[in-house]
């Protein structure tokens, strides 16, 4: 019963990793210009040229192509950058982690908070705090993102200057891993911040709704009845209940996540997936650009996919049929 | 055991004031099998909820509810708490959507004898395991989540819940609606029976005055927040006095004419 | 209808348009001249640093008071006429004394073009190399004074374009950005309006057409719309923007793509609901043809679901606009409030502290898109009562 619900949440997360690649194929291959035009130096002979096409896999019939194009994105080798000559993995991966962390700990920042504040306007209803959550929910919904981060960098970075204004580590580097860490940490801090202060509106508007309607239904007011503490209630039985639903929006926030991400990375020049995917897009880089967003589609992919399976073991409703409705 | 002194439920919505609950007094027996019958908004719901001091925040009450000897209307939260399914307990209308939707059935259980009846772990289990049996129903449904019983189901598993600290006194509030009559029947015995072998006080809150009068030894009839009549089935069936209760009688009556013809 | 006008938003938003699209016809001059010196500040901040000063140098010795900060640039231009035999000096004389900024000899006409921040200036000047030469040339408050000698005839201008200048101060190339401002609420207005409605128009021919024709078609159009939910939107859209082409149609087109989804779901929705009603029923028993009912019955139930997702989807188009614009992906040569935060962003705006680079556009896009959400509420709110039946999908 659980197996065939994950199988089937599986398959249909490959069905989109499948229509990803693919769309990431026909993408750079019907892309105006020649693909190697870039590299190509109008110099060059054509013998030169042709060598250059046969070299990236370009003179080969389209199919092929494809079949070569599947092989690799699958053991992520994805070639040669057009503008560094090195491969495009190993700079990947050295941006990988960063980009993670940034998305990892911007959510759970931001959930959290806004769960917290959700939960405790949902508790004080028509009082004070109800509407200040209220508010700050609906006002930060509508900024965009990229201007509150670029007043807080001239705010915190500029005229107070607390923060660093650019980059993901001090040049030169600290010595001591802790230095390092915490230096690490603090040009984090702004980034994480800025996101976390425009993604826990969303939530605590979201969580209050979800929390005054569940503490409204029957099972908790028996719940009362049965002489269980209110922290039990509230926490054990109405949270407990949103908590599928939360699930929910903490997958589907997944794809807007790694947009944030990108553009945070700009902001504040971080060393990440998004500013690569930039550079190799405005370069037209295509290699590098091509596996940038075939790594971002993969995470995509990959945090909706566990979203999915916590989401199942959370709500038995899912994962066990039920009888009734 | 219990006594219910002038009882008045008032409510304030939207500038009128209504009183569901107007000047009650009654009083409950030890080991007695009361059913309470009235048409909806006759405020039979509403007594219920102060029992268990349920009642939303805008009301305003007066009046005395003694239950041995203290009023629980006085009480504080905490001390409110420990007479909560202790002492007195619930059997809801409408079981369907009086369990926790992500709680399976044990939990619920297991949860009151942890936090009423210090029991825990396995003891705990093995309690909940033997409640379920005690009212019909086959152990394996403890590990069953609500969504996944069917209503009669949940009917028991309601009363095993409400059972499950050994309270002196459960109030079952139209336990039977939206069940067939077959089920009706058997919850019916079960309860009568439950009486019996747990020395159990039961009030039976109903519109259905022939189903409670099958099994209740008193009944009382209330009508828009008043009591209309108190007496044995037999005398409220052979010589109501009221004329609501005569009301209920004739409809009785037609039905079960209705019935045969 | 009444109430809708009167609403502040509506009328702030009319304003704007109006702003936006008469403003560039009735101003004088272009958004890319250069109007001062580069990050200069608004003319009501710190008021320490000089206004912009221009002075027309002939014959005559032109004497200027000088009480501030020493100007942004000293730029003089013009032509002078002289006998070749005879020496001519630009002379430039400070309250600390005099300096020959010039001497020229050997030709009958001299094309004047001295910028104070060119490196031969200074070095003729003896000044060092790295730093303002302005600051030498205006050492103190006081009296100063240019004066040509031995020159027959000279038409010279001396611009001294100072530290603050128009009403929101100057980009990193000089411009003035209220002008920026005013011309950059055209791209904004434009691009989110016509994205949305190309996305509206397609999410509402996909919606009815799924809705009604139903079986595999719909199958298949709800998979593409899943797919294109699970794929990171930004990316994709740079991707897009970045090897197809930066242009406004090409934009406009790319945000229209990623957004139908929503719409279609909605009107997919509405049709299976009002399909099985019975009053569809009925009119097809009578014989009425699929299009006649989808063009007279279904489309005008749409129609205020559309309204509202309109409203409420443009912020979401003039977001992406300001996203895509902010990361380089938009047309340099269009002047978009995205594209500005861009300039502020890569040319230093922070080095500078010229806030008055990235707030006013910001503001802007956040007015603009908190107009519409304001008037895509209004909208939900008058649908709600009336379609009842259809919102009960």
């Amino acid at each position: 019963m659980k197996n065939r619900w994950l199988w089937g949440r599986l398959f249909s997360s490959i069905g989109v990793l499948a229509a990803v690649l693919v769309l990431n194929f026909i993408l750079f291959r019907i892309m105006p210009g020649d693909a190697v035009s870039t590299i190509i130096d109008p110099n060059f002979s054509p013998e030169a040229k042709d060598r250059l096409r046969e070299l990236y896999g370009l003179d080969k019939p389209l199919l092929e192509q494809f079949f070569i194009y599947i092989k690799q994105m699958l053991t992520f080798s994805f070639g040669l950058s057009f503008l560094s000559r090195k491969p495009v993995w190993d700079e990947l991966l050295s941006r990988l982690p960063g980009t993670l962390f940034l998305m990892a700990a911007s959510m759970f920042l931001s959930s959290a908070l806004g769960i917290w504040l959700g939960i405790k306007a949902a508790l004080n209803r028509g009082k004070l705090a109800e509407r200040i959550v209220l508010r700050a929910g609906a006002v930060t919904a509508s900024f965009p993102g990229f201007f509150v981060q670029l007043v807080l960098i001239m705010l915190l970075a500029r005229t107070f200057p607390i923060f660093p204004l650019r980059g993901s580590v001090s040049i030169p580097q600290p010595t001591g891993s802790i230095s390092v860490m915490l230096d690490y940490l603090w040009h984090m801090a702004l980034p994480i911040l800025s996101l976390t202060l425009m993604g826990f509106g969303g939530w605590a508007l979201y969580v209050r709704n979800l929390m005054v309607k569940a503490l409204g239904e029957d099972f908790v007011l028996m719940a009362r009845a049965r002489g269980l503490s209110e922290n039990r209630v509230i926490y054990g039985h109405a949270f407990r209940t949103i908590l599928p639903p939360i699930l929910t929006i903490l997958l589907m926030s997944v794809p807007g996540l790694v947009s944030g991400a990108v553009i945070t990375e700009s902001v504040f020049s971080l060393h990440g997936v998004g500013t690569f995917l930039l550079e190799a897009v405005s370069g037209h880089d295509y290699p590098s650009a091509g596996a940038a967003f075939y790594m971002l589609a993969l995470i995509t992919v990959i945090s909706n996919l566990l979203a999915d399976v916590v989401y199942g073991l959370v709500d038995p409703r899912v994962r066990v049929g039920g009888r009734d409705q | 055991m219990l006594d219910i002194r002038d009882l008045t439920v008032r409510y304030n919505s939207m500038g009128r004031v209504t009183a569901a609950v107007n000047g009650i007094s009654l009083s409950i027996e030890k080991g007695s099998f009361t059913g309470i019958v009235g048409e909806s908004g006759s405020g039979k719901s509403t007594l219920m909820a102060a029992l268990l001091g349920l009642l939303p925040q805008r009301t305003e009450i007066t009046g005395e509810i003694l239950y041995k000897g203290t009023d629980i209307l006085r009480m504080s939260d905490s001390e409110m708490r420990d007479l909560r399914w202790k002492e007195i307990s619930l059997v809801p209308q409408g079981a369907q959507n009086s369990f926790t939707p992500v709680m399976k059935i044990k939990r619920h259980i297991e949860e009151v004898l942890n936090v009423h009846s210090g029991k825990f772990g396995e003891d705990a289990e093995k309690e909940a395991a033997r409640l379920l049996e005690d009212v019909g129903l086959d152990a394996g449904i403890k590990e069953r989540y609500p969504h996944e019983l069917s209503g009669g189901q949940k009917q028991r598993a309601a009363i095993a819940l409400a059972l499950a600290c050994s309270p002196a006194l459960l109030l079952a509030d139209e336990p039977t609606t939206a069940l067939d009559v077959i089920i009706q029947a058997e919850i019916l015995e079960l309860l009568s029976g439950l009486r019996k072998s747990k020395d159990l006080s039961i009030i039976l809150v109903t519109h259905d005055l022939p189903l409670a009068a099958m099994v209740c030894d008193r009944l009382v009839v209330m009508k828009d927040g008043r009591m209309a009549e108190s007496g044995t089935p037999h005398q409220l069936v052979n010589d109501p006095q009221h004329p609501h209760t005569k009301d209920l009688i004739r409809e009785m009556f037609w039905q079960r004419n209705k019935k045969d013809g | 209808m009444t109430d809708f006008v009167k609403r502040k938003s509506v009328i702030l938003l009319i304003c704007i348009f109006l702003i936006g699209f008469l403003g560039p016809m009735l101003m004088a001059g272009h958004p890319s001249d250069v109007k001062g010196a580069p990050f200069a500040r608004p003319v009501w901040w710190n008021a320490k640093l000089p206004l912009s000063s221009e002075y027309g140098v002939g014959d005559t010795t032109v004497e200027i008071s000088w009480n501030k900060l020493p100007p942004e640039i000293f730029a003089l231009n013009g032509r002078i006429a002289a006998d070749p035999e005879k020496e001519v000096r630009i002379i430039w004389s400070t309250p600390l004394g005099e300096k020959t900024l010039d001497t020229l000899m050997g030709s009958d006409l001299y094309w004047i073009n001295m910028d104070g921040r060119d490196m031969i200036f200074k070095q003729k000047l003896g000044l060092p190399l790295i730093g303002k030469s302005v600051e030498h040339l205006f050492p103190s408050a006081g009296k100063y004074s240019i004066r040509i000698e031995g020159a027959e005839e000279s038409e010279l201008s001396l611009s001294l374009p100072g530290g603050r200048e128009g009403l929101l101060g100057t980009d990193q190339r000089g411009r003035d950005v209220l002008t920026l401002l005013i011309f950059g609420i055209r791209t904004s207005l434009i691009v989110g309006i016509s994205a949305t409605l190309i996305a509206s128009l397609l999410g509402l021919g996909l919606g009815l057409a799924t809705g009604y024709i139903g079986g595999l078609f719909d199958a298949l159009v709800m998979r593409i719309v899943d797919v294109l939910l699970s794929i990171p939107t930004l990316p994709i859209m740079m991707v897009l923007a970045g090897l197809w082409g930066k242009g406004l149609w090409q934009l406009v087109l790319i945000l229209s793509i990623f957004s139908w989804m929503g719409t279609a779901r909605s009107v997919r929705a509405l049709v299976l609901t009002v399909r099985e009603s019975p009053w569809v029923e009925g009119l097809r028993v009578l014989g009425a043809k699929r299009g006649y009912i989808l063009r007279r019955h279904l489309v005008p139930e749409a129609a205020p679901i559309l309204l509202a997702n309109i409203a409420l989807g443009v912020p979401g188009a003039i977001l992406a606009e300001a996203g895509l614009a902010f990361l380089g992906l938009s047309d340099p040569r269009l002047i978009s409030w995205g594209r500005m935060l861009h300039e502020a962003h890569s040319f230093g705006a922070f080095t500078e502290g010229a806030w008055w680079l990235l707030i006013p556009p910001g503001l802007g896009i956040v007015a603009l898109c908190l107009i519409f959400m304001d008037i895509g509420r209004f909208l939900e709110e008058k649908i709600d009562p009336r379609l009842g039946s259809g919102r009960n999908a």
